[in-house]
C-alpha cells in the first residue's frame, strides 16, 4: 500500500512523515514520533485516554486518521511543560493529588486545558462535563475536578512560577 | 493527636511530576531495540479437547518470527498457592485441554501487531468440543461435566469457620431470618491493560518488562513454569497503569511473550486488547449466597449462619483466597458470639474468578448489611442503634481467628449519626442507607511459601545526605512510593526530597510479596521504618561522640536535626553528621535494613481497618432509575500516613464499589461474556460520582508503623451495601441480586405495589 | 485490525461525488469516523478505497431563515451545532440535545450528516429530527434530491442512501407557532446512547389548549427511529388531560418494537417508552400552552 506524505505540527515541531493511510494520529504521535505521553486504553472510543488537541480543540487521537490531521495543529501532555516550567493545570493536579495510577492523566489534563481554554471560569458543573469523556478507574474523579476548579478560581497564576 | 514532620501532612506524590508531564514509561510505552510484536491465539471453546494444532501456514507467513504453542513448554501446572500443588492447575497456555472461553491455545510473534493478528489466523487448531458447565450451583450436580480429573464435582476448594455453638444460639434467639443474594462478578479495567515485554538474551537471561503488582511473584512463577533460575529472570515494573488485584498472578501476556523472545532471543512486546482484558483475564468472584441470622428481641446478634458456592471459573487463581476471606468477614465488623461458614469454590468453563479490590469482602459485605437492614426493620430498632449494639471493640478476640487492636468502628457510628441527623427531613423517593466495614492491612499466609520476609528495606546514605531506599513494594497508583518515602523521611528525621527511591526490579530491589491485600502500608512500612531506624541508630552514635550529652540524654534526628530530646536547641546538622560518619566508617556510607514478616498475628492479619458508610441516593418510581447524591464515609485506618493519598483512595473507591452496586456487570451466555469494552460495560462517570465527604477517625494500630493500618480497599467493601439499603429506604424494596439495576428496581416496585393492592 | 485501503480526499462535494461515482463498487465515505473505525477495527468493515470529507468545508455551515428554516451542512459537526447561537436562538432542543450526546471530544470530531448516515436507530439526532419535522437532501453525480427524515432511516444501520449517494444537507422547517418540541433519553451513566428515548411534539389549535398535530418519535425502540402513529391518533383535538397521557404512554409503549439485550430487556424497555412517552408529552404540552398565551 502506498505510503503518503503527512505534514503535521506537533508542540509547535513540523515534522514531514511518510505514512501507511489506515495509521492513526495517536499511532504516529506514540510510535513515529515517540510520544508516548497520549495513552491508549480501549478500542471502541470509550476511555479517552488518548485525547489530544487538534487545532486547539480536544479530539480522540485514536479516532482519527493520521492524514486526516495533515496541515493540522496538534498538542500532547507534553507540550504543556515549557522547558522544565509546569502549567498551572499541571502544578494544580501535583497539589491536589489528581492522578494515582497516572495513565488517564495525559488526556486529562488535554481536556481540562481545552477546557480552561474556551471557558476560563468553569462551574462544577461545567468541570464534570468536560471531562466526562475521560474515564479514570483509580481516582473517582473528585480530585481532578477541584484541580480543574483551582486553575480556574486564579490559585496558579502563571506569573507565580 | 502526635503532630509529626512529615507524616500526615500534604506531600506531593514523589511520581507526580513524571505523570503529569507524560514522562512516566508504563509497559505499554516500553520499545527496545529489535522488538517483535506478539498475539495470542485464543480457545472460542468453553470446554474443549485440542486434538491437534498446525502452525506451519502462521510460521510460514513472511514477517512471522516465532510461532509457539503448549507443546514449546514444560507442560508446568502453575498457580499462586505454591504450597498446595492440588491449587496450581493452571498451564497458562493449553496443551491437551481448555477450559474456558479465551484461553490461550498459541502465540506468534512478528514484525508488527497487524502481521502476528494475520498469523493467528493461519493457525489451525483441532478441537473436539466438550460439555461445558457454566454455573456453579449446576456444576456441582451429579453428572455435571468433569472440568478438572482430580475434582470430584467440580469442587475446587471448600472452607469452613466456626465458633460457638451456632445450633443452641439459633435455638435461643427470638427472631431470625435468612435470604438468599448473588453476587456478581466486576472487572478490574486497569486503564492500562495486561502488557508485557519479555527480552532473552544470549546470556541465557530472561528481562521481562510488565504491569504488575508483584514483581517478585512473576519473577518466582516465572522462572518456574519456564524452568529456569530464579535469579536468571528480571522483572522490571517501574509505572503500573491500575491493579486493583488483577495483576499479581502471572498472565498470559507474561508467559507467551516470555516464550517467544525465548525462541528467537529478540524481546517481545504484547499487550492485551481491551477485549482480551474483559474475556481473559482474571475477575470478582461471582457468590451465591446464603445467610441466617438469629437475634434477640432487643437486637443483640446471637447467631449466624453463612453457606456460599461461589463460581470459581476454569482455575484456581485467588479463588481460595476469596473464598476464605468472604467467610472471614462475613461476620466483619460485628461480635457474633456463634457463627458458621461453609463455602464451596465451584470450577465452571468460565474465565477464571480470583482477586479484586475487596477480595471477597464487598460481596460479604453486601449481603451482611443488607440483611441486618431488614432484622433493623422488622424489630423496630434504629439500623444505627442495631450496629451500635453489637460491634467489635478494641480488645477484641474473633475466635480462633484475629485479635483486635486498634479498632475505631464505635466513633464511625457517631460521625455517621451525626451526618445523618444533619440532613434532616428528605426529599420525597430518597433514602439513606448505612454499611459497616472492617479489613485486614496485609494477611499472614505464607501460601506462596516464599523463603524470605514479607517484605524488606535496604537504606543507604550517601555523603550528601541523599537517602536511597530500596524497597520491594509495588505502586500501582495507590501511593505506595510516597508512602514508603513519607515513612522513611519521618522516622530517618529528614525531608521527603532526600529520599531517591527504588522499586519494581527484582535485580535492584529486596523483596516484598507484593501490592494486594493491603498489605504495604504495614508490612512494607514497617520494614522502612526498622531500616529508618537502624540508619538513625547509626548516625545518632556518631552525633553523640561528637556532642558528648550527658548519660540521661537521648537524642532524636527531626527536618534535619539531630538533637537531644529534651534540649532540642543543643543539636548539629544531619548533614554534618552524615560526613563524620561515612569517615568514621572508612568512607562506606551508612547501611541500614529492615524487614517484617507477621508472626502469631492470627488467622488473617496483623491490623484491621474498620469504617461505616452512608450513601443517600433517590429514585425515579417510574423507571427504578437510582441517583446517587451523597456519600459520607467515617473510617479508621489508624494513623494517616498521606493524607492525599488517602483521600484519592477513599473517591477511587467509592466509584469503584458504587459500580459494584449498580452499574457493572459481566453477563455471560454459555461462558461467553457479552459486553468486552467499555461502551458496554459501564463504569462510573464524572456525572454518577456522589458528593462524597470523609471523617477520619483516628486510632493508633501498635501493628503498624506509627499506628498506621491499610486504607485503599477496605473503603471497597460498604458501598454496594449502603447503597441497596438507600434504595430500600427510599422504595421499601430490597433487591438482592447485583448489580441493583433500575429494571430490577421497577420490578420490585410493581410486585410490592401489586401485594399492597391485594 | 484495519485493513490497508486506498486514501482518497475530496475537497468539493462536486469532487467527493465524482469520486463516489468512481469506486462506487467499493468505498466508504470517512469524515468523523468515530464509527467507521470501530468497525473497520473489528473487521466487519474493509473498503478498498475511504473518501475522506472531513475537511469539505464547502458542507460545514449552519443558515437560518425565517421562511425555510435551518439548514445543517453535513460535514457541520455536532459541537458546531452545540454552540451555535443561530441554533439556540430558534431550535434550542438542539442545543440541549447535543449536550446530551457522548464527549466533548466526541462531538467536536463527529458530524451530524456522519450520525444520519450511519443509521443507528439509538442515535439522539434521528428521532429529534423527525419531530421537527426535518427532511435530508441528497446527491449522487448526476442529481440531487430530499426526502423527510422518517423516510430515510430504514432498518438497524441502513438508510435509504443507495450506494452512488452522499448526504449533503439536513433541513429543518421554522417551528410552527403554538408547537414545542421535547426530548429524553433514558440511560444510567449520562450521555450514553439511550436505551430508548422518545422525542414529542405538540401543536396546538387556535385556542391554545387542544392538540392539533402531534409527533411521537421512539428512538432505539425499533430497527429504526419511528412514529408512533396510533399513540399520536389518540391526542388530536383533545386538551391535555392526565389520563389521556397515561393511556397515549401504553400505546406508544405497544407500538414499540425494541430488543431484548444485556441493556434492558423488550418488556423493560416497553415500559420506558410508556413513562417517556408520558413525560416528553406533558412537557411539550405545557411549553406550547405557554407560548400560546405568549402569543395572545
Amino acid at each position: 500500500m502506498e505510503k503518503k506524505l503527512l505534514r503535521i505540527t506537533v508542540n509547535n515541531e513540523y515534522h514531514e512523515l511518510y505514512i501507511k493511510p489506515k495509521k492513526l494520529l495517536v499511532e504516529v504521535l506514540r510510535d513515529e514520533l515517540g510520544l508516548t505521553g497520549t495513552k491508549r486504553g480501549c478500542n471502541t472510543g470509550a476511555c479517552h485516554a488518548c485525547t489530544v488537541l487538534l487545532n486547539g480543540e480536544s479530539v480522540k487521537s485514536c479516532s482519527v486518521l493520521a492524514m486526516q490531521a495533515d496541515g493540522a495543529q496538534v498538542s500532547t501532555v507534553e507540550g504543556l511543560q515549557d522547558k522544565g516550567k509546569l502549567s498551572p493545570l499541571q502544578r494544580s493536579f501535583l497539589d491536589h493529588g489528581a492522578y494515582q495510577c497516572g495513565f488517564c492523566t495525559s488526556g486529562m489534563l488535554m481536556s481540562a486545558t481545552a477546557l480552561l481554554n474556551k471557558n476560563p471560569d468553569p462551574t462544577k458543573e461545567d468541570i464534570k462535563e468536560g471531562i466526562h469523556g475521560n474515564l479514570c478507574r483509580c481516582t473517582g474523579y473528585n480530585s481532578i475536578i477541584r484541580a480543574i476548579k483551582a486553575v480556574a478560581e486564579g490559585k496558579y497564576k502563571e506569573d507565580d512560577r | 493527636m502526635k503532630k509529626y514532620n512529615v507524616i500526615n501532612t500534604p506531600v506531593h506524590n514523589i511520581d507526580g511530576i513524571a505523570k503529569v508531564t507524560g514522562r512516566a514509561r508504563y509497559t505499554f510505552d516500553i520499545s527496545l531495540p529489535h522488538m517483535l510484536h506478539g498475539k495470542i491465539l485464543r480457545s472460542p471453546y468453553a470446554h474443549a479437547k485440542i486434538l491437534n494444532i498446525s502452525v506451519i501456514k502462521a510460521e510460514s507467513l513472511p514477517g512471522v518470527k516465532a510461532v509457539v504453542t503448549g507443546q514449546d513448554t514444560l507442560g508446568i501446572k502453575q498457580g499462586i498457592w505454591r504450597r498446595y500443588k492440588e491449587l496450581c492447575d493452571e498451564e497458562i497456555l493449553a496443551r491437551d485441554k481448555v477450559r474456558y472461553i479465551g484461553e490461550p491455545v498459541a502465540a506468534v510473534a512478528a514484525i508488527d501487531e497487524d502481521k502476528a493478528e494475520e498469523a493467528l489466523d493461519l493457525i489451525e487448531v483441532e478441537y473436539e468440543p466438550l460439555p461445558a458447565v457454566f454455573e456453579q450451583l449446576e456444576a456441582i450436580k451429579e453428572g455435571a461435566p468433569l472440568i478438572h480429573e482430580h475434582a470430584e464435582r467440580n469442587i475446587n476448594v471448600t472452607r469452613h469457620i466456626e465458633w460457638g455453638d451456632v445450633d443452641e444460639a439459633f435455638r435461643a434467639a427470638d427472631y431470625i431470618r435468612e435470604d438468599w443474594f448473588r453476587c456478581s462478578s466486576q472487572a478490574h479495567v486497569c486503564m492500562e491493560t495486561h502488557c508485557a515485554v519479555a527480552s532473552y538474551t544470549p546470556e541465557g537471561k530472561l528481562t521481562v518488562y510488565t504491569s504488575t503488582q508483584s514483581h517478585y511473584y512473576i519473577q518466582v512463577l516465572l522462572a518456574w513454569i519456564l524452568g529456569m533460575r530464579e535469579n536468571d529472570v528480571r522483572v522490571i515494573s517501574r509505572y503500573t497503569g491500575g491493579g486493583f488485584g488483577s495483576k499479581f498472578e502471572l498472565d498470559s501476556a507474561q508467559f507467551c511473550s516470555s516464550l517467544l523472545s525465548m525462541k528467537v532471543c529478540k524481546p517481545v512486546k504484547i499487550v492485551l486488547s481491551r477485549e482480551e482484558e474483559f474475556m481473559a483475564t482474571k475477575r470478582r468472584t461471582p457468590m451465591f449466597y446464603y445467610l441466617r441470622s438469629g437475634v434477640k428481641k432487643d437486637g443483640s446478634f446471637l447467631a449466624k449462619e453463612a453457606r456460599v458456592f461461589t463460581e470459581g471459573g476454569a482455575y484456581t487463581a485467588m479463588g481460595a483466597t476469596a473464598l476464605y476471606l468472604t467467610g472471614f468477614f462475613q461476620a466483619f465488623p460485628y461480635v457474633w458470639p456463634s457463627y458458621r461458614y461453609d463455602g464451596y469454590r465451584v470450577y465452571t468453563n468460565t474465565a477464571p474468578t480470583s482477586a479484586m479490590r475487596g477480595f471477597g469482602a464487598p460481596q460479604a459485605i453486601f449481603c451482611a448489611e443488607t440483611q441486618i437492614d431488614l432484622i433493623a426493620d422488622e424489630l423496630g430498632i434504629d439500623p444505627i442503634e442495631l450496629r451500635r449494639k453489637n460491634v467489635m471493640y478494641p480488645g477484641y478476640e474473633v475466635p480462633g481467628q484475629a485479635y483486635i487492636q486498634s479498632c475505631g468502628i464505635n466513633q464511625c457510628l457517631d460521625k455517621v449519626e451525626e451526618w445523618i441527623k444533619s440532613r434532616g427531613e428528605l426529599p420525597p423517593n430518597r433514602g439513606i442507607g448505612i454499611a459497616a466495614y472492617g479489613f485486614m492491612s496485609g494477611g499472614i499466609f505464607n501460601w506462596f511459601d516464599t523463603p524470605y520476609a514479607f517484605s524488606s528495606a535496604v537504606i543507604q546514605i550517601n555523603i550528601d545526605g541523599k537517602v536511597d531506599l530500596y524497597v520491594g513494594s509495588q505502586d500501582m497508583g495507590q501511593g505506595s512510593n510516597t508512602t514508603m518515602a513519607m515513612i522513611c523521611a519521618e522516622e530517618l528525621g529528614v525531608r521527603v526530597e532526600d529520599i531517591r527511591l527504588h522499586m519494581g526490579d527484582t535485580e535492584n530491589c529486596p523483596v516484598d510479596l507484593g501490592a494486594w491485600g493491603s498489605r504495604e502500608t504495614l508490612m512494607q512500612g514497617n520494614a522502612v521504618k526498622m531500616a529508618a531506624s537502624d540508619a538513625k541508630r547509626q548516625l545518632l552514635e556518631f552525633a553523640a561522640a561528637k556532642l558528648s550529652p550527658n548519660i540521661v540524654y537521648d537524642m532524636d534526628i527531626k527536618d534535619r536535626w539531630i538533637h537531644l530530646i529534651a534540649r532540642p536547641e543543643r543539636g548539629i546538622s544531619y548533614f554534618d553528621i552524615v560526613k563524620e560518619a561515612i569517615r568514621g566508617k572508612d568512607g562506606q556510607p551508612i547501611i541500614a535494613r529492615g524487614h517484617y514478616t507477621p508472626h502469631r498475628k492470627g488467622m488473617i492479619s496483623p491490623a484491621y481497618s474498620f469504617g461505616v458508610q452512608a450513601v443517600e441516593a433517590e429514585v425515579d418510581p417510574d423507571t427504578g432509575k437510582i441517583s446517587l447524591k451523597n456519600c459520607v464515609t467515617a473510617h479508621d485506618c489508624g494513623q494517616v500516613i498521606n493524607p492525599i493519598g488517602v483521600k484519592g483512595q477513599l473517591e477511587g473507591a467509592i466509584a469503584m464499589a458504587a459500580g459494584y452496586g449498580f452499574t457493572e456487570d459481566l453477563p455471560m451466555d454459555e461462558g461467553k461474556i457479552l459486553n468486552p469494552n467499555l461502551v458496554d460495560y459501564k463504569i462510573l462517570r464524572t456525572t454518577e460520582m456522589p458528593e462524597t465527604n470523609v471523617f477520619e477517625v483516628e486510632t493508633y494500630e501498635p501493628e503498624g508503623p506509627f499506628g498506621a493500618k491499610e486504607a485503599g480497599e477496605g473503603l471497597t467493601n460498604p458501598t454496594a451495601g449502603a447503597l441497596g439499603n438507600a434504595v430500600y429506604h427510599a422504595t421499601g424494596v430490597s433487591i438482592k441480586g447485583l448489580p441493583i439495576t433500575p429494571e430490577k428496581v421497577l420490578a420490585a416496585l410493581k410486585e410490592k405495589n401489586k401485594k399492597k393492592k391485594k | 485490525m484495519i485493513h490497508d485501503f486506498k486514501y482518497l480526499r475530496a475537497s468539493t462535494a462536486k469532487e467527493a461525488l465524482e469520486l463516489i461515482e468512481q469506486h462506487k463498487d467499493d468505498y466508504k465515505i470517512i469524515c468523523g469516523g468515530q464509527s467507521l473505525l470501530i468497525l473497520m477495527r473489528q473487521g466487519l468493515v474493509a473498503p478498498e478505497c475511504l473518501i475522506d470529507i472531513k475537511h469539505l468545508d464547502e458542507l460545514n455551515y449552519i443558515q437560518f431563515d425565517k421562511k425555510e428554516g435551518l439548514r445543517i451542512g453535513a460535514t457541520t459537526s455536532h459541537r458546531t451545532v452545540e454552540t451555535s447561537l443561530l441554533v439556540k436562538k430558534h431550535y434550542p432542543l438542539l442545543v440541549e440535545m447535543e449536550q446530551n450526546i457522548a464527549s466533548i471530544q466526541t462531538r467536536n470530531w463527529g458530524t451530524i450528516g456522519g450520525n444520519l448516515a450511519h443509521g443507528d436507530p439509538a442515535g439522539d439526532p434521528g428521532p429529534v429530527f423527525i419531530a421537527l419535522n426535518g427532511k435530508v437532501k441528497v446527491a449522487n453525480k448526476e442529481r440531487e434530491r430530499t426526502l423527510p427524515l422518517e423516510e430515510f432511516f430504514i432498518d438497524y444501520f441502513e438508510t435509504a442512501l443507495e450506494e452512488d449517494e452522499l448526504l449533503l444537507e439536513i433541513q429543518i422547517p421554522p417551528i410552527p407557532s403554538k408547537t414545542a418540541v421535547t426530548y429524553e433519553k433514558f440511560n444510567i451513566i449520562k450521555n450514553d446512547q439511550p436505551i430508548v428515548s422518545v422525542a414529542a411534539s405538540i401543536t396546538l389549535d387556535e385556542d391554545g389548549l387542544s392538540c392539533k398535530d402531534t409527533r411521537i418519535v421512539l428512538g432505539a425502540a425499533a430497527p429504526a427511529p419511528a412514529r408512533a402513529r396510533e399513540a399520536e391518533k389518540l391526542l388530536v383535538g383533545k386538551k391535555m388531560d392526565d389520563q389521556l397521557l397515561k393511556n397515549v404512554g401504553e400505546v406508544a409503549s405497544k407500538e414499540a418494537d425494541p430488543v431484548d439485550d444485556i441493556h434492558a430487556t423488550e418488556s423493560y424497555r416497553k415500559q420506558l417508552v410508556n413513562v417517556l412517552t408520558r413525560r416528553m408529552l406533558g412537557k411539550a404540552w405545557k411549553q406550547a400552552m405557554g407560548l400560546a398565551r405568549e402569543e395572545a
